[in-house]
């Protein structure tokens, strides 16, 4: 059984203070083809950063409701961390991508054990200096699911972020 | 005046395209299918994967363990077995091998043979012997390959995976995710009573 899941909210997060991209309002297609066993969803929406200026762009994702991934910093140095890579842009120097704290949770049946996850929504940002124009960076988030009594294989999700530097 | 026409036409072409794009990275973002949180929660998986096995014979195996020594299904023969698919990167797996290793312990004059397979062999054999000794398991872990794997999990991904096979070698229960240490006991008592010797 499946059903599709729909991004309703994400666009209408509030913006941060400083020098964190503007985020515009995006109504998501549903339409499109379904992406199989994926346990993450990416909103692509357009941002818009001062030219030549240090400002970090961010990069929304969704865990899948009723999943949780690693976060960047798990509690095992043997659970797999979600990481993000990011392919060079012409015009675009990034810095190391800066990812939010995670959440302690406990399996039902090991309630003393804690493992650091990300569920829900989690905005990963990623430092650039850019030239003034459109630009686009191709990045790969990498991560690994678990459910609250399975896991499920490490894997990725390629994600395209347009934005604009003025 | 014709050069300025070219540049005003390449202009619109780039705008053109640059809207294209964004078109294109509107339609392809955010859909995904859903999967229930259900204990062993891939619905599509569980469908598919390892259940079909329930009351058939446990397929044949013959797979290297992390000594390279050559283990095969029939080498259990007449014997209550716990087939236990398992992966470095699976926490619920860690949490539950330790009880394995108890129950291999605790019903080994009953003949109870655990073992565990692994296929996520790419991390390589010395993270995965590393992690077992860890977990302080010594029963068997083999190295499962394409063929086995699919045997057993008819390419469901979720782990952890187990079998619960009689002594006459036939699979009485598959589990999908790590239940209660009781319910594992109760499941490994069940194949102790049934099936002939």
């Amino acid at each position: 059984m499946s059903s599709r899941f729909l991004l309703t909210n994400l666009a209408a997060v509030a913006l941060c203070a400083g020098a964190t991209a503007r985020i515009g309002s995006a109504q998501l297609n549903m339409d499109a083809p379904a992406t199989p066993k994926s346990y993450v969803l990416f909103a692509a929406e357009p941002q818009t950063i001062a030219a030549n200026k240090k400002a970090d762009l961010e990069i929304r994702f969704q865990v899948v409701q009723g999943f949780h991934i690693n976060s960047h910093t798990p509690k095992s140095k043997f659970l797999v961390p979600t990481t993000l890579g990011v392919q060079p842009a012409t015009g675009v120097k990034p810095g190391p991508p800066e990812f939010p704290a995670g959440q302690l949770y406990s399996f039902a049946f090991d309630p003393t054990g804690k493992v650091d996850v990300y569920a829900g929504r989690f905005t990963v940002k990623l430092p650039v200096v850019a030239t003034a124009g459109e630009h686009t960076i191709d990045a790969t988030l990498k991560y690994q699911a678990c459910d609250n009594a399975s896991c499920y294989p490490p894997k990725t999700l390629s994600v395209k972020i347009l934005f604009t530097a003025k | 005046m014709l050069a300025g026409g070219i540049a005003l036409v390449a202009w619109a072409g780039w705008q053109n395209w640059q809207q294209r794009q964004r078109a294109l990275q509107m339609r392809e973002e955010t859909r995904v299918d859903l999967i229930p949180n259900t204990q062993g929660a891939d619905a599509d998986d569980s469908a598919n994967g390892g259940s079909q096995l329930k009351g058939k014979s446990a397929p044949a195996f013959t797979l290297n363990d992390l000594s390279g020594n050559k283990v095969s299904l029939s080498d259990f023969k007449g014997r209550p077995l716990l087939i236990n698919y398992w992966g470095t990167y699976c926490a619920p797996c860690k949490i539950e091998m330790p009880w394995l290793q108890e129950f291999s312990k605790k019903y080994a004059a009953d003949g109870l043979q655990v073992v565990g397979i692994t296929y996520d062999s790419e991390v390589g054999r010395d993270t995965i012997a590393r992690d077992t000794k860890q977990l302080g398991v010594t029963y068997p872990i083999l190295l499962s390959d394409p063929k086995v794997e699919n045997a057993y999990l008819s390419g469901t991904e979720v782990l952890p995976m187990s079998f619960y096979v009689d002594k006459a070698g036939k699979v009485i229960e598959v589990s999908a995710g790590t239940g209660s240490k009781d319910q594992l006991e109760s499941m490994i008592k069940e194949i102790i009573a049934a099936g002939a010797k």
